[in-house]
This record gives structure tokens, C-alpha cells and sequence, in this order.
């Protein structure tokens, strides 16, 4: 069978990037028999959320960091940083350093869209396991401790770190949001649903500033400062997702990289389902045709197509946030433990440093919260023996200062002698997109908005993918056949009969 | 899709549809299974106790568990050939229950050994040296030949129990309340003490504890489960398995199975009959008794401090409160307590039940409980409520008759028995066998 050249098609849609978004898409077209070109600038998969071996990292960072004088994108300001005499880095590819290293609830319909379309069966995914706040020592001289955050009612009943008063209180807050959204609960948040989540819990709730820390970090709300109806929202999720794939954890982490594994096996149904895909191409020029555009490729071919889909590359320099992904010679075993019998071992733990908890060295208490979510071994992140931190705080000009001084003060709170070491530092950061320009309905170029970075993933995300699955299956979208695919293979049935 | 009908404690059943194509493959099956069934029926119907039944057997079972005449079949077939009879002269061994079941059944056994005792059983596992039966009844019986003989009838039967304990587990997963399969089980695990030495008995119940914890972890409210665990803990402690008292590991579980789920009414029983024998066990003084209960005390207002909806708290708490009150004639954790201790603990109790008001105002539990432990206050008094109490308690069965209108008229009763309705009627009492304090150094 002669093979056709790229130019000789007409695609029914090319897809440029490989980010989540683009690579959903390529999955729900899996079984549509279209003609679809999928390509991506990059020499790897994954784009925005991709995972890295320390060369990759390192040639990534470079490219970030080049000063020239184009359009804004997405990341700014990565470098690398190796401490002296450290000796215990293993060989590049033993890690894979993830750029979206998201927590994915369990009531999240990024999972209900894997299971329907098969594709969950190509992720491993590692139990999230505990919330930690550190809490600031009572006296300068006393060491940082982490405190459990507990979420459900039998942590509230074996915490000894609220007191009897407290915990009615906490208790009486969670019974609350289970139900947040039926008519009589209702009355009471919806007159402050644009506040604060903190000043309603303090109100409403009569909660301390403890307390309200706990609350809010569950929320993983990047500034503390979220809203009463979203903070609501987010922490329904949690308490909802707990136990639904087993006792003990609410969330779940994909081995190997995070998003960048559902870009990945996302990728590889579309090519099993047909589509072609490029890597190290790119779209140097685009031009009207009958049927649809022309576009010029970075490796020369000219190809025609139906419709064009992309990520978007620009970023704002108004909302973002710092990054320090650090690697560590140790695997900090406690943070790790399964705290209900017959929980799997969580691969992810979560510690908060409260705002205002850190200082800076001229002075500046921390406006917000740094999160640091570490990753043992088991994600395939890193070599066994280390384990894999990623510290999260909107961007400041004082944040890169304070992301150093919380993996310090985080290291010198694990309890352990000698305090571990880090290996290897990359530092960036990661901007919002601006709002991509609509697309009419007779637009054949498409934008995904820019990935977010949000730490759990946001299912919003999800809804343009599914808006541009109809736009390239036409009229012959049905809308239940989305992400609902039949296994490719048939089951064997055992028969015991014989 | 979920059966309405059937959930067990939140796990749904799941039933299908069937297609047509379904339905044939259903017939074909039918038919097969008749077939098996007839083939081992006549098999039996004829005496023939052979290993090749006991695989038909095996099969059936497989495909209906719940068909406890084809037990009783396989029981048959290990009593009379692949387990090891006892011999002739048998040194005294632990198998001493294992005459009866022959007893029973000799009237079909008979014509069963007879045909045994030609058939070479096949090796489940490996066999060692001492054939079933044939080499027990040998004339050639010197204390060394006797003791070999003794070791492979052991090591067979070891064989035997453990692949049968292993048959059952696949289907023990696929239908887990089937009782048959216990049954067998349970048989099995008896037969472990007839015949094996006791620690080679013991190692093997020690598994069964380990697999009634895993049992209870999948399913934590299972009573059936709690009840069988109880079982397997009862032989651990038995002489015949040289065992000794588990009181303190298995406190120490209920301790474990409630910090995962508090709402776990079976943990919390068996946590307050094992507390006497502890306490016993210990020989406890009367300090530390009065330190336990104080524990116990702590550990359930905790509990019921972030679950005051939760029946199976109050449950134990009430228990506790009964010790204090209603000691008469029952064990209790702390004999030597005055009326005064009594007293002193149980306004403690109604005072932090108060407190709970604060923030929990709408949980009937503790209205009704307030109520309940100002009568036992004034039965231990030995008195009636004093205006106070009376008010407290009018205002606390209108919360009740707010929050459950329901049992308004349970609630009106008890109104009208504790005297708090105008007319000043006598109140009844309150049925609970309350004593009067021992009065010690009082």
C-alpha cells in the first residue's frame, strides 16, 4: 500500500501541542476514523505539563531563560542549581521532574472521562495521602513541627493537636459543607459567597485562626484567600472523594510525571486510533485554502486541513507563581505512612507553610501560603532512597526568597539527623494565559486556553476539549459516545464449566 | 446494575440482563451442572467413596457452594479415605473427638471402608510415608514404626487441611455469607485440633485469626465476622490449643477497629465484655480500676464530643453509666466505689453531656440521655427530681418533642412519669436494679 505524504491529505483537523487539552482531544477522536496530524514544536510529549529527565530539565530551563525579545510565554526565569559536593544525584534519566505535578480528587470527571474511554488502564496512579500544616514553634529555640490536618471524623477524634471545643466546631463545619449546597445550608453562605472563605468560617463558624488555616489549606487556595462559594465547593470534593477508591485518601497522583502520563497515554490512543503524530514540528505559517487552510511546517511540508487546534503560548505577567522543585537524598519515609488500616501507601504528601508563617530576610512577613507537595519514590519521579519536593507561592518579587527559606525550614522539621540534603534545584515561573481570542463558529483556528496551575486538577479545563470534539465531529457528534469508548481487545471469559 | 434489595452495610449487589446468546450459554449450563450432580449422586447412591467423586465433588462445589449435601459428601470422603485413621494401639494423640463422627455414621460406613481400603487416595499434596488406614492396622508395631507411622499420618492430614482450607477460600471471596462454607471451614479448622500436634494446630488457628482481621477490615460492622473472630480467639485461648487468655491484644483491637470507624456498635461490645476479665486478669486494685474507668469515660466523651448522632457511643457510654448505677448483681469495674463516688461521677457525666448543648442543640441522643442520667442521679439519692431537675428535664423532652414529634407520645409518657406535668402525679420508677454505696471509709 503506497503511503500518502502529509501534503496529499486533507486533514480533517491538525493539533498542534501535545499539553493536556490537546492531547484529551486527540483522545476523544481516538475512534472517529477522522485524519488527524498531531504535532508538537517540542522533542517531547506534554508541552505545558510535561515530565523531565534532569537533561531535559536543564535544556528546558535554558530555553526559558534565552532573552529574547518575543512574545510572552508561559514560563519565566527557570535556572538550575546544583549544591556542592553532592554526590548522591543519580544518572539523568532516573527522574522525571513534572510541571504539573496536580493532585487529581477522586470525584473529578477527569477520572470518570479516563474510565469511560479506556484509558485509564495505561496510568498507574499512587494514593494522595496526608494534609500538613507546619506549625510555628511556641519559642525561637523550638523546633518547626508538622501537624496532621485531619478531614475526617475519626481524625478529629484521635487528633490531640485541637482542643474539645475545637473540634465540635470543625466537626459541625464539616457536617455542614457534606450538605453545603441544600436549601437551608444554603442561606446561610450564599449572602457571603464572594468573601472570604476565612472570614465566613470566623463568623459563621466562630473558628479560630487554627482552625481556619486547616480549613483553607485543604482548599490548596494559592493566595489563602479564596472565595466562600469556590472554597465550599473544593472542600466538598474532598470530603466526597474520601474512601471512593479506597479507605484513607481522597486524591490520586499519576505515576511517572503527573498530567504530563494522561498527556502521554492520551497521545498514544490517538495514534493507535490512526492519527499521525510529529514531534520537533511546528507551524511556521498559516494561509486560506478551498476546504479549509494551508499550513507550513518547521520541517518544510505544506499540508492542507479542515480545521486548525493549538495551545495558547502567551502568557500575562500579571497573575503567576514561583515554582522550586527540589530533589532530596532522602526518602522522608514519615510523610508516607498509610494512617488507615488497609489504606495503600500514599506516593504524595502535602505540608502548608501558613501565610505569614515565613520571613524574609529584610523583614517581609509571607502574604500567602507555600505549599509543598512532596513525592516519594513510588511516583517514579526519582531514584529509591530520595524523594521529589514541589514547593508552590504565587509570584512575588520576595518569592523565590521565601520558596528557599520554607525548603530549609521544611528540611530542618522532618525530625531527621543528620537534616536530609537537597541534590538539585530547578526554579521557575509559570504565568496564566490571557484569554485566547474567541473563535467564532467559522473560525477553523481554534486556541486551548493555557493550562492552569492550579495544585488539584480543575475540571473546567475539560469543557473546551469537549467543545471542540463537536466542532470537528460536525454533525455526527453524538454527545453520550464522548470519552465512551469499548475496549479495543475482547475480554477472554473464563469458563469454568470446561 | 444495583439490586434494590440487597446491600450489605453499602455494598450493592450487582444483577444483570441477560440477551438471548446469554440465555443459551445459561441452558448449556444448566445442563452441564444436572449432569455433575447426577454423576455424583449415583456415585454415592452406589457407596463408591472414591478420589475421583472427590474431585467431581470439588467441581460442584465450586459451581454451588450453597449444596451442603455434596459437604457432607466431601466430609465423608476425607473421613473415611484421605485423612489417616487413628491406629490400632494409637499412642494418645489430640485426636480424641474423632471416633464420633464414624459413630454416627455407621451404618453407611461399612460398605464405605470396604471400598476404601482397596483404593489408593491420591495425593493432594505430597504424601509421606504412612498410607491412610493400611500401615495404622499393621501387626508389626514397635514404638519406632508406631512413631514414624504417627508422624506421616500428621504430616497427610496437615496436607489435607491445608489444601482443603485453601479450597474454600475462592469461593469463601466469591460468596461470602454462604454459611456452608463456614461450616465446612470451621470443620476443618476442628480437625486441625483432633489430629495435628498442638502447635502445628495452634500456627494454623493463628492464620484463621489473621484471616478474620482481614475480614473485619474489609467490613468493619460485620457481626458475623466479630462473632466468628470471637470463636477463633476462644480455641487460641483453649488448653487444647495450649493456649492463654487474649483479653489484653484483643482490647487492644477494639481500640484499633474504633479509631478507623467510631460507629462500630460490635467493637464497642466486645470492648466492654472483655473489660471484667481484664480487669481480673491484671488483678486490678481498686486504683487502677477506678483509673480504667476514667480512661473509658475519656475515650467515649471524646468519641461522642465529634459524634453525638451516633447510637452505638451513647451505647457504651450508657454501659459505663450502668456500672456505676446498676451494679447489683452484674460485674462491674469498680466494685468498692461508695454512693458517693457513684454520685460524684455521675453529675460529671450529666455536666459534660451539658456542654455538648453548646454546640450540638439539635441531637435528640443527648436530650434523652440527660433525661435518663438525672433519674439514675436520683435513684442513686435516693430521692425524686428537685424543682431544678424537674425544669431542666421539662425543657429537654421539648426539644425532643421538636426534634422527634414522632414518639410524642413516648415523649408524653415519659413526661408524665417523671412528674413534671401539672397535677403533680407520683412519678413511676425508673426500672434499673440501683443499689446504695458500700459506704466504704465514708
Amino acid at each position: 500500500m503506497a503511503v500518502e505524504s502529509l501534503s496529499d491529505t486533507l486533514w480533517d483537523v491538525v493539533i498542534c501541542g501535545t499539553g493536556l487539552s490537546q492531547s484529551l482531544l486527540a483522545l476523544s477522536l481516538s475512534r472517529s476514523g477522522k485524519n488527524i496530524l498531531h504535532i508538537d514544536p517540542n522533542e517531547y510529549y506534554g508541552g505545558a505539563e510535561a515530565a523531565f529527565s534532569l537533561q531535559e530539565a536543564e535544556k528546558w530551563a535554558a530555553s526559558v531563560s534565552t532573552p529574547e525579545a518575543q512574545a510572552p510565554s508561559l514560563f519565566k526565569s527557570a535556572s538550575i542549581t546544583k549544591p556542592e559536593n553532592v554526590e548522591d544525584l543519580s544518572f539523568p534519566r532516573a527522574y522525571s521532574l513534572a510541571l504539573a505535578p496536580q493532585l487529581i480528587y477522586a470525584r473529578s470527571e477527569l477520572l470518570s472521562q479516563l474510565v469511560s474511554s479506556r484509558a485509564y488502564r495505561q496510568v498507574d496512579f499512587l494514593a494522595v495521602g496526608s494534609f500538613f500544616i507546619v506549625k510555628s514553634p511556641s519559642a525561637p529555640s523550638e523546633p518547626r513541627t508538622l501537624v496532621r490536618i485531619p478531614s475526617t471524623r475519626e481524625d478529629v477524634f484521635s487528633t490531640s493537636a485541637i482542643s474539645v471545643k475545637a473540634k465540635r466546631g470543625l466537626m459541625k463545619f464539616l457536617k455542614f459543607v457534606v450538605d453545603f449546597d441544600n436549601p437551608e445550608n444554603s442561606e446561610k453562605w450564599k449572602p457571603h459567597a464572594q468573601n472570604p472563605l476565612f472570614e465566613f468560617l470566623q463568623d459563621q463558624f466562630k473558628m479560630d485562626t487554627e482552625l481556619q488555616t486547616y480549613i483553607i489549606t485543604l482548599t490548596l487556595s494559592l493566595d489563602g484567600r479564596i472565595e466562600t462559594k469556590e472554597g465550599l465547593a473544593i472542600i466538598h470534593r474532598h470530603l466526597s472523594s474520601m474512601g471512593v477508591y479506597g479507605p484513607g485518601f481522597a486524591a490520586i497522583y499519576p505515576k511517572w510525571g503527573g498530567i504530563s502520563e494522561i498527556a502521554q497515554v492520551s497521545c498514544r490512543a490517538g495514534a493507535v486510533g490512526g492519527a499521525v503524530y510529529m514531534l520537533g514540528t511546528g507551524i511556521k505559517g498559516t494561509s486560506a485554502a478551498d476546504d479549509g487552510m494551508e499550513l507550513e511546517l518547521t520541517s518544510g511540508d505544506k499540508v492542507k486541513t479542515r480545521m486548525l487546534v493549538r495551545g495558547y503560548e502567551d502568557g500575562t505577567r500579571d497573575a503567576g507563581i514561583s515554582r522550586l522543585v527540589a530533589v532530596i537524598g532522602s526518602p522522608l519515609k514519615f510523610l508516607f505512612e498509610a494512617v488507615v488500616e488497609g489504606a495503600p501507601i500514599p506516593g504524595v504528601a502535602i505540608v502548608a507553610f501558613p501565610a505569614g508563617s515565613l520571613t524574609t530576610a529584610a523583614g517581609n512577613a509571607s502574604a500567602s501560603p507555600v505549599y509543598v507537595f512532596a513525592h516519594s519514590s513510588d511516583t517514579g519521579e526519582c531514584p529509591t532512597g530520595q524523594s521529589v519536593l514541589y514547593l508552590t507561592a504565587p509570584a512575588t518579587p520576595d518569592s523565590k526568597e521565601l520558596l528557599d527559606k520554607a525548603l530549609e525550614f521544611f528540611l530542618s522539621s522532618v525530625g531527621e539527623t543528620p537534616v536530609p540534603q537537597s541534590l538539585y534545584h530547578v526554579y521557575y515561573e509559570q504565568y496564566a494565559g490571557m484569554t485566547p481570542p474567541a473563535s467564532g463558529t467559522d473560525d477553523l483556528a481554534i486556541s486551548f486556553p493555557a493550562p492552569s496551575f492550579s495544585l488539584s486538577f480543575d475540571d473546567t479545563t475539560l469543557d473546551p476539549v469537549r467543545g471542540v470534539w463537536k466542532r470537528v465531529m460536525g454533525e455526527t457528534a453524538i454527545e453520550t459516545d464522548y470519552m465512551a469508548f469499548p475496549d479495543r481487545e475482547g475480554a477472554a471469559d473464563d469458563d469454568i464449566y470446561d | 446494575m444495583a439490586d434494590q434489595g440487597g446491600s450489605q452495610h453499602g455494598i450493592a449487589r450487582t444483577s444483570r440482563a441477560r440477551t438471548d446468546e446469554q440465555r443459551t450459554l445459561d441452558l448449556e449450563r444448566i445442563q452441564k451442572y444436572h449432569l455433575l450432580e447426577e454423576e455424583i449422586r449415583s456415585h454415592v447412591s452406589q457407596h463408591n467413596y472414591t478420589p475421583h467423586v472427590f474431585q467431581l465433588t470439588s467441581k460442584l462445589l465450586k459451581l454451588n457452594p450453597e449444596y451442603y449435601t455434596i459437604w457432607n459428601v466431601r466430609r465423608r470422603l476425607l473421613i473415611y479415605g484421605l485423612f489417616s485413621k487413628p491406629s490400632a494401639g494409637s499412642l494418645p494423640s489430640t485426636a480424641s473427638p474423632t471416633s464420633s463422627p464414624t459413630a454416627t455414621t455407621t451404618t453407611s460406613s461399612a460398605a464405605c471402608s470396604s471400598s476404601l481400603s482397596t483404593a489408593t487416595p491420591p495425593a493432594p499434596g505430597p504424601q509421606t510415608a504412612g498410607r491412610s488406614g493400611t500401615t495404622a492396622d499393621d501387626n508389626n508395631n514397635t514404638e519406632e514404626t508406631h512413631g514414624a507411622a504417627e508422624e506421616g499420618n500428621q504430616q497427610n492430614d496437615l496436607n489435607i487441611i491445608k489444601t482443603e482450607l485453601g479450597f474454600t477460600i475462592p469461593l469463601l471471596l466469591e460468596s461470602p455469607k454462604c454459611y456452608w462454607i463456614w461450616s465446612y471451614r470451621l470443620w476443618i479448622l476442628q480437625q486441625a485440633i483432633d489430629r495435628l500436634p498442638v502447635l502445628v494446630a495452634r500456627r494454623i488457628w493463628e492464620e484463621e485469626l489473621g484471616l478474620a482481621s482481614k475480614m473485619l477490615t474489609k467490613d468493619r460492622r460485620n457481626f458475623h465476622a466479630w462473632g466468628y473472630r470471637r470463636h477463633v480467639v476462644e480455641q487460641l485461648e483453649s488448653s487444647q490449643l495450649g493456649g492463654k487468655s487474649m483479653a489484653e491484644s484483643e482490647f487492644e483491637y477494639t481500640t484499633r477497629m474504633i479509631s478507623q470507624d467510631l460507629s462500630n456498635f460490635s467493637a464497642w461490645h466486645s470492648r466492654s465484655k472483655l473489660i471484667p476479665r481484664l480487669l481480673d486478669e491484671r488483678k486490678a486494685d481498686d486504683a487502677a480500676r477506678e483509673m480504667l474507668l476514667n480512661e473509658e469515660f475519656g475515650l467515649i466523651c471524646r468519641a461522642i464530643n465529634v459524634g453525638p448522632e451516633d447510637q452505638s457511643l451513647w451505647y457504651y457510654h450508657r454501659s459505663l453509666m450502668l456500672n456505676l448505677v446498676g451494679f447489683v448483681g452484674h460485674p462491674t469495674i469498680t466494685p468498692a466505689f461508695s454512693r458517693d463516688d457513684r454520685v460524684t461521677y455521675v453529675v460529671r457525666e450529666i455536666e459534660g453531656i451539658k456542654e455538648l448543648l453548646e454546640d450540638y442543640d439539635d441531637v435528640k441522643l443527648i436530650y434523652e440521655a440527660l433525661i435518663d442520667y438525672t433519674l439514675y442521679l436520683c435513684q442513686l439519692l435516693g430521692r425524686q427530681p428537685d424543682v431544678t431537675e424537674k425544669q431542666a428535664m421539662t425543657e429537654w423532652l421539648a426539644m425532643l418533642k421538636k426534634l422527634d414529634p414522632m414518639r410524642n407520645g413516648r415523649w408524653n409518657d415519659l413526661e408524665r412519669d417523671c412528674g413534671l406535668l401539672n397535677g403533680g402525679r407520683r412519678p413511676k420508677v425508673v426500672s434499673i436494679d440501683v443499689g446504695q454505696g458500700q459506704g466504704q471509709g465514708e
